[in-house]
């Protein structure tokens, strides 16, 4: 059986409450993610993805429920909600918006120091998770207000993995991103899942990077798991993703289209490859 | 979340809300000088009373305006202890040891409170709870209109406090999210001596006013594709307009100072 | 054809960096665009896309070549503040970030912001206010307070600040690139509704491709030159290009292209997932009855 990383047990939040404007944001939602697996989740705003990410590392306490990292309740030890922070990384949206020293290489350093590692422990760990992200050595001695957008994100996206989190999170890791600088966040992401082994959650409206990246969906609707399951089960029920609000992968919207005209093609398909292959097969080739 | 209300602005149909803001910038000023005039027992149970009818007339639940009260709670007790046990007079109600407490010092903590409450509930009632602030910004601008002409940038502050009222949300929100990556960077804020803590700070403030500085650049850049030139030349589209009730009202607060005064000749009882 | 609303003519564009070195951004671009015309302009970040469109409503200025906004030099010396008043009126400039453009607390006042400015009398500026409101559907919500709104909403507010300064033509800058898809759903529906129904000349500059499928016409710039310049199908059609500019083709497109390279004979569009299943039809049945 596959090993649980973290799972939420009738975890339910809600803001302001007890007043007019209460909002419930997560209601008795009950997950497990399995170790080393990448998972999606996706849900139009409001639908309480943004509130689950930031119970994942602790920045948010459930009002109800628990959340456990390998089977032990993050706030057994609320004082220690620190640790679990470095062990859960967090990328929040637009996460450029915190690069704040002199220079690259010690803004990454920034995470590694507060886990109080030694200088040399420090200086490798930049040194992978530039790597990871494809920041050039050049790179790291500017200053991080002289990057481009795409290189901010990437920098930003370094200060996190350079703490060599065991499960990291991360919130719309794209948005806002050209093609080029898209391809080259989400691969850094793939290249440190491949290489540490890591639990990674992505959150994204993008169904098509979905559709490339993740192993496990999660479908969030009015503060509920709707669908939750490996990808080709979630997207052979795509309208029901359309019911639920979401967009489908474009290409998954030309499979329906063809089969809605009569044309028998498996109605799972999500990815280009796939779709070439069946209709290349329909052609007789 | 995004909860946080700007000034405490209570909407609702009342007489008090209609008032055009400038009047009622005037109304608040005048009212302000009514809790000055008052000195004796009669003077200021009428100003008791008046702020109890301004509070009925905007409508607004009694609750709310207690809770606006409840943090002044500790500046109140300050001010009754300092007038109780400081006060010297004529009739000695209480000695032991060293404190003595007259009549005439539990009057004056008594006039103090009332003043201190009504001076309160006068502008509030007036201003914050039934002016929006942007009714409030233009209703100052075109109140210190005049003083354009001795070179006060009149416009350009009324610009300045619209922005700030605009942007206070939207940096709030931002500071927030500033301090949630922090922490996920394991930021500590809440433990250390005084200059860790301090030093826990740099991470939020330098991305903060980075971000505010962009934010200010590219709403200068907007502004100015839509034409902003400064107040030269700019009309408004809301145009206020003083109506008989508003010149009703200031008669109105007038008159309660007048009779102030003369309640203050009765004579009544302790006098401040 | 009449002349042409925009002419751009050798346009280039450079600035000085930190170490005072000069970094051209717009190398001689030159293009026409006519009134009317719903026109997205495609390029990776740093092609010099918002450089371009910065330089057509004067927020930034050009180091030389030439720019005709209806027929006048907006390039030449001569230009008056009210000159520039009046381009910027005529065109109007939508950001990215919507947070950043707002003015005003109260969404009426906000969107009376430019009116204001032109020194419209009241009625006139009250009118424009209701008008514009209505254009991007937002009459509702013409009391609320603009940080309250979702980010599509904020960005239709924006929009409508531009519309009630009557532009003939509007410029997207990236608009759509911080929305959620239902957010930009509606401003690219908004968009479309202007363009159609008001004859708004459009200028959006995105790098969605499903955005670009939908425009009479993409451009792509590419180093600071028109590198490409045709309707969706033309440009999509070219796939191999496209990716050299570091830039997607739709899905469907890609799709469509692979079988052509395994020698399946598709003729006919290929720019939305309609099209591209009409062609896949076409095909299937025209094999069916050999």
């Amino acid at each position: 059986m596959d090993q649980i990383k973290i799972s939420l047990e009738h975890v339910s939040y809600t803001y302001s409450k007890g007043t007019p404007f209460e909002i419930k944001a997560l209601d008795d939602v009950s997950l497990n993610i399995r170790t080393g697996t990448v998972t999606g989740i996706i849900g139009h705003t409001g639908s309480g993805k943004s509130t689950m990410v930031q119970l994942f590392n602790g920045l948010t306490r459930p009002m109800e429920g628990r959340i456990l990292l390998d089977g032990v309740d993050i706030w057994e030890k609320p004082k220690e909600i620190g640790k679990i922070r470095f062990r859960v990384g967090l990328v929040m949206q637009y996460p450029e918006y915190q690069l704040f020293e002199e220079t690259v290489e010690a803004d990454i350093a920034y995470g590694p120091r507060n886990m109080g590692l030694d200088e040399d422990e420090i200086r490798s760990r930049v040194a992978e998770a530039a790597r990871f992200v494809g920041l050039s050595p050049e790179m790291l001695t500017k200053s991080p207000f002289d990057l481009s957008g795409g290189q901010k994100r990437r920098a930003a996206l370094a200060g996190i993995i350079a703490m060599r989190p065991e499960v990291l999170v991360l919130d719309e890791p794209a948005a806002g991103l050209d093609p080029m600088g898209r391809d080259a966040i989400l691969n850094g992401i793939c290249e440190y899942q491949k290489e540490s082994g890591a639990t990674v959650l992505i959150v994204s409206h993008s169904m098509e990077d979905m559709a490339r990246y993740c192993d496990d969906i999660i479908v969030m609707d009015h503060a509920k798991v709707r669908m939750h399951g490996p990808r080709d089960e979630i997207f052979a029920r795509s309208d029901e993703l359309i019911d639920a609000g979401l967009d489908i992968p474009e290409i998954t919207k030309l499979i329906w289209l063809l089969r809605s005209r009569g044309i028998d093609v498996d109605r799972s398909i999500y990815t280009v490859d796939r779709a070439e292959q069946e209709l290349a097969h329909l052609f007789g080739i | 979340m995004k909860s946080i209300a700007l000034g405490q602005y209570y909407p609702a149909a009342s007489v008090v809300h209609r008032i055009d803001p400038r009047a009622k910038v005037i109304l608040a000023t005048l009212y302000i000088v009514c809790t000055f005039l008052c000195k004796n027992i009669l003077s200021f149970a009428a100003l008791v009373v008046s702020a109890v009818i301004l509070i009925l007339l905007t409508r607004i639940p009694l609750r709310t305006v207690f809770q606006s009260i409840k943090p002044l709670i500790v500046i109140l007790l300050f001010t009754v202890i300092i007038n109780i046990f400081w006060t010297t007079g004529d009739t000695l109600l209480l000695e032991w040891r060293f404190i003595r407490i007259y009549l005439e010092g539990i009057m004056q903590a008594v006039f103090m409170i009332v003043r201190i409450l009504t001076l309160i509930v006068g502008t509030s009632m007036f201003l914050t709870y039934t002016t929006t602030p942007i009714a409030l910004t233009d209703a100052l601008e075109q109140l210190l209109g005049p003083l354009k002409k001795i070179r006060v940038p009149v416009h350009e502050f009324a610009m300045m406090m619209t922005i700030a009222l605009r942007f206070i949300p939207t940096l709030v929100d931002e500071t927030e999210k500033i301090m949630s990556a922090q922490k996920s960077r394991g930021t500590d804020f809440s433990s250390g001596s005084l200059i860790k803590r301090a030093k826990a700070l740099i991470p939020i403030l330098v991305p903060l006013f980075v971000s505010a500085f962009r934010r200010a650049e590219e709403l200068a850049t907007a502004m100015e594709c839509r034409c902003y030139h400064g107040g030269e030349g700019r009309t408004r589209m809301r145009i206020l307009k003083y109506r008989p009730s508003d010149f009703v009202a200031i008669g109105v607060m007038i008159l309660l100072g007048a009779g102030l005064i003369v309640l203050n000749r009765l004579g009544i009882g302790y006098t401040m | 054809m009449s002349q042409p609303f925009i002419q751009v003519k050798n346009l280039c564009y450079s600035y000085q960096d930190d170490d005072g070195r000069e970094v051209p951004v717009l190398r001689d671009l030159t293009l026409d665009i006519h009134r009317g015309e719903y026109v997205v302009i495609l390029g990776h970040n740093g092609s010099g896309k918002s450089t371009f469109a910065k330089l057509l409503n004067m927020i930034l200025e050009a180091n030389s070549g030439q720019i005709l906004i209806d027929g006048k030099d907006i390039t030449s010396p001569d230009m008056t503040d009210d000159d520039v008043f009046a381009l910027r009126r005529k065109i109007g400039m939508v950001f990215q970030n919507p947070d950043n453009q707002l003015v005003a607390t109260i969404v009426e006042e906000d969107i009376a912001f430019g009116p204001e400015n032109l020194g419209l009398p009241s009625e006139e500026i009250r009118r424009r206010v209701d008008d514009a409101l209505e254009a991007v559907g937002m009459t509702a919500y013409a009391g609320h307070e603009p940080h309250r709104l979702s980010g599509g909403q904020k960005q239709r507010i924006a929009i409508a600040g531009i519309i009630a300064m009557q532009p003939e033509c509007m410029i997207f800058d990236e608009s759509t690139a911080m929305l959620d898809p239902s957010g930009r759903r509606d401003v690219i529906k908004t968009i479309e509704t202007l363009n159609r129904e008001r004859d708004i000349t459009v200028i959006a500059i995105t790098h969605y491709m499903n955005e670009a499928a939908r425009a009479d016409r993409v451009i792509i710039i590419n180093d600071g030159k028109v590198a490409m310049d045709g309707t969706p199908n033309e440009i999509f059609s070219q796939g191999e290009r496209l990716a050299q500019y570091g830039l997607d083709v739709p899905q469907g497109t890609a799709l469509i292209h692979r079988l052509r390279e395994r020698g399946i004979s598709l003729d006919g569009d290929c720019t939305t997932p309609e099209q591209c299943a009409d062609t896949i039809c076409a095909a299937l049945a025209g094999k069916g009855e050999k």
